[in-house]
């Protein structure tokens, strides 16, 4: 399989796209927030929108390249493009839609998706869920070489969604090419790719597995993206080589990470504890506060406790008879937390 | 009550107003026996002058189609500087008035216009023929077209236009087998109008090409001619265009909703099943 | 709201009202050939003219067009409203001869009259029934160039659509009468048509019956009378040839 190796500049209205990147086979989320470039960067990837400066190559093939003034037209660069809504022709049928790029292996295609039955119906028809398997189908049917998707979950329902994810992130893992796909939402990012890449105001400011993301966020934005803990406060070196937080509460935590002045604590959610007196165990950081909030997630439970949401199971919470209101213990280990510096 | 007595000055004025507009139609029919109507339409008169107006019509409307179509896809698709100017410039035969656009013509392709020696060196001479008389219609049907035409191509979601050239489709192709089909219904409906207002173009057609029986004189330029001669061949040609205005207006309507339907179903005017 | 709407329809009646009818009080109308339109206001300025060709005003008057005089370039049109009794009895004001005119710059090289008839040439003509298309295929058929007539490339409503194409360059030549040149003498020549074959033009001045009779015969005696004739005179008309009728 091709790498895709991209360095491109793209002026947008408030600042630039500007990034380096370097893909192999397999999925790679962008998320960020809307307006951070994510579109512009896919469409710059399939010939849509020129970069004013930078190369974009895919395997032996240079597609753009501003230095050699190379600028392939999208029906010459080998891509597949999977659009926010899913841009089905509505005059065609589903047969006609995914043959469109490549009569030949229309058939095979509608098969494998599931959506042989409904070649002949129109995409207005269609419900949201068999419409993105039909655009899938329709991109692939070009054999492309890199896949791109826009935004893939976000014309469907909740319901649907939750439904989808899984099989999405089961096929792009079976196609093995390398894929390129964003999304505002970094739930659907850690859902579906295995590597998360961050873009902030046309930036890339980190990647990794999306775990890494939440449980050690480069900065603020990302961890107010992967929407972790980041608890603000003052940070001053310590006894036995620990950092004091002091948070605004007045509160103190220790983190194992080093850092002075203004930070943010960043802590997984999952890494938080809940209980109604502090446990003897060896976690340093107990926080007493009231739980302001509990929010069910299918079999977890979102605690909200103080400044910090802890995620338990729902058999947990049941268990403990968790109600709002409630003074509880939250309380997490200095090695979980990471620093992150706030201006 | 007030609120009452304005519905009924409503309807009042929509009755007026209808029964202003229709009359006169209705009038044209009514002075002349049927019979006779397709007497004087058989006349040679009538036969000449439907048939210069056909020809040219139709030679005038194949230009527009293959010049305007294109043109409006351009201006639809692309943005470049000057583009709202240039879409300006297009529409200005719309406010011109008939007579000022057939002088205009004169100057620019009359024997002592602006491009009268070079196309006299091509042998070339426009007043008076039937080419002018096409030019003519050309100039003023032209914008009814051009202008729906922008419309309809801008009615498509262009990330359908970016969809078909990522699956491979260079622009020619976008063009034929989703912009056409996607634009089909707006295109139909302009150049219905467009052939109409063609069909009826008189002012600029009488100063370019003057009015000659059997070579220039079309429908409209002899309805005028035997006003005062022959007074039966003119209701005989206005009714006709009455029948044909009717017509064309149909169709206008119809076109758009019949392509629309189809693009939800194959069949015209079927429900479209929904999940 | 219902005052509003009563307001209106008062004062559309009132508009209407005031439109049609006899204007006691208001200008004369006369319906003129176009030949007649820069000789008319200097006869009489007060009326309010509308040239147009004869035949074309005649169609008008006949649909009930409110004209108090009709001056007509030839008798036909005259003669067929007279016998619908629409006009009473007209008469003969003035005469004009025939001209060839040529763009200034002479495109087909024309120096004679027979010459209409060399093959190729754009000739224009007033239509059927216009009085200078009628006068203008007279002369040519006493001439025997009945050939010339293969050269028409247009037939124009009036004669003043004969010497706009004629003027702008667009036709080679063009038959209208000899008092129209003066108004486009920049941008024609003339060529004179030999007397044998001028046709017998007359103007017809005929009081519209439905009209203001009473100013309409005052209108048209003072055509007869020495200030009139005189402007016409002055403007290159004939007087009144010593013919019958």
């Amino acid at each position: 399989m091709d790498t895709l190796r991209l360095d491109l500049s793209v002026p947008l209205r408030a600042f630039s796209l500007d990034l380096t990147l370097e893909a192999g086979a397999g999925t790679l989320a962008l998320a960020g927030p809307s307006g951070a470039g994510k579109t512009t960067l896919l469409r710059a990837l399939a010939g849509l929108v020129r970069p004013a400066r930078g190369r974009i190559a895919v395997g032996e093939d240079v597609w753009f390249d501003a230095a050699r003034g190379i600028d392939l037209p999208p029906e010459r660069r080998s891509v597949g493009f999977v659009f926010q809504d899913y841009a089905l022709f509505p005059h065609l049928t589903v047969e006609e839609n995914v043959a469109y790029a490549a009569r030949a292996g229309a058939a095979a295609l509608l098969e494998r998706f599931g959506i042989a039955d409904l070649a002949r119906a129109r995409p207005g028809e269609l419900s949201g869920g068999e419409r993105q398997r039909v655009a899938l189908a329709r991109a692939l049917a070009r054999e492309p070489r890199l896949l791109l998707l826009d935004e893939p979950m976000a014309a469907l329902d909740a319901h649907t969604r939750a439904h989808v994810r899984g099989e999405l992130r089961a096929l792009l893992r079976d196609l093995g090419l390398p894929t390129l796909l964003v999304t505002h939402d970094f739930e659907d990012a850690a859902a579906l790719a295995p590597r998360v890449a961050v873009l902030v105001r046309g930036r890339l400011v980190q990647e990794g597995r999306p775990e890494e993301l939440v449980a050690a966020p480069a900065d603020a934005f990302v961890a107010a993206l992967t929407g972790g803990n980041l608890v603000p406060g003052v940070a001053c070196p310590s006894a036995g080589g620990l950092t004091e937080v002091t948070l605004e509460s007045g509160s103190g935590v220790y983190s194992t990470d080093a850092g002075t002045g203004r930070v943010g604590v960043a802590i997984a959610c999952w890494d938080v504890t809940v209980a109604r007196e502090a446990p003897p165990d060896s976690a340093l950081n107990h926080l007493r506060a009231p739980i302001a909030s509990l929010a069910p997630l299918g079999n977890r439970v979102r605690v909200r406790v103080g400044p910090l949401t802890a995620e338990v199971t729902a058999a947990s919470a049941e268990r403990l008879a968790l109600t709002e209101g409630e003074s509880v213990v939250a309380s997490f280990k200095a090695t979980a937390t990471r620093l992150v510096p706030l201006s | 009550m007030p609120s009452r007595a304005f519905g009924i000055a409503l309807w009042i004025a929509l009755a007026s107003a209808v029964l202003f507009l229709t009359l006169p139609v209705l009038a044209l029919f009514l002075r002349v026996p049927p019979d006779e109507l397709v007497a004087q339409l058989a006349s040679e008169r009538a036969r000449e002058a439907i048939r210069v107006s056909l020809t040219t019509s139709l030679v005038a409307h194949a230009l527009i189609l293959g010049f305007g179509t294109p043109a409006a896809y351009l201006l639809a698709t692309k943005r470049f500087r000057g583009r709202a100017f240039v879409v300006s410039l297009l529409e200005l035969p719309l406010v011109l008035p008939p007579a000022v656009a057939g002088i205009g013509l004169l100057a620019a392709f009359g024997r002592s216009g602006l491009l009268g020696e070079e196309l006299g060196a091509l042998g070339l001479s426009i007043p008076f023929t039937q080419l002018a008389v096409v030019l003519a219609v050309c100039f003023v049907a032209s914008p009814f077209y051009v202008r729906a035409a922008i419309a309809a191509f801008e009615a498509i979601d262009p990330r359908l236009l970016d969809a078909s050239r990522t699956l491979g489709a260079d622009r020619g192709r976008t063009f034929r087998r989703v912009a056409l089909p996607l634009a089909a219904g707006g295109l139909g409906a302009g150049s219905t109008l467009a052939f109409a207002r063609g069909l009826g173009e008189f002012g600029a057609t009488i100063m370019f090409a003057g009015s000659l029986p059997g070579r220039t004189q079309t429908a409209p330029l002899a309805i005028y001619d035997s006003l005062d001669q022959d007074f039966d061949v003119a209701l005989a040609l206005g009714a006709l265009f009455v029948v044909f205005s009717i017509l064309i207006l149909l169709a206008a309507k119809l076109i758009p909703l019949w392509t629309r339907s189809a693009s939800i179903s194959p069949f015209p005017f079927a429900r479209s099943r929904s999940t | 709201m219902i005052r509003a709407c009563a307001i209106a329809v008062v004062v559309a009646a009132a508009v209407l009202i005031a439109g049609c009818g006899d204007s006691d009080d208001g200008p004369l109308e006369v319906f003129a050939a176009s030949s007649l339109r820069d000789v008319a206001p200097k006869v009489d300025r007060a009326p309010r003219y509308t040239f147009a060709g004869s035949d074309e005003l005649a169609a008008q008057i006949r649909d009930g067009a409110p004209a108090d005089v009709f001056l007509s370039a030839s008798g036909t049109p005259v003669q067929e409203l007279r016998a619908a009794g629409l006009v009473e009895a007209p008469f003969v004001f003035a005469s004009n001869r025939l001209v060839v005119v040529v763009p200034a710059a002479n495109p087909a090289g024309l120096n004679a009259f027979a010459e209409l008839a060399r093959p190729g040439l754009k000739l224009v003509l007033g239509g059927e029934g216009v009085p200078i298309g009628d006068y203008a295929r007279e002369a040519l058929a006493a001439a025997g160039l009945e050939a010339a007539l293969e050269n028409v490339v247009s037939l124009e409503q009036d004669v003043k659509g004969v010497l706009g194409k004629v003027a702008l360059g667009e036709a080679d030549a063009g038959i209208v009468y000899a008092t129209d040149v003066r108004a486009a003498a920049d941008d024609v020549r003339e060529l004179a048509i030999p007397d044998e074959v001028q046709p017998d033009v007359r103007y017809y001045a005929a009081v519209v019956s439905a009209g203001d009779v009473e100013r309409a015969a005052e209108f048209v005696r003072r055509l007869a009378r020495e200030e009139g004739a005189g402007a016409l005179r002055a403007a290159a008309f004939l007087p009144v040839p010593n013919r019958a009728e």
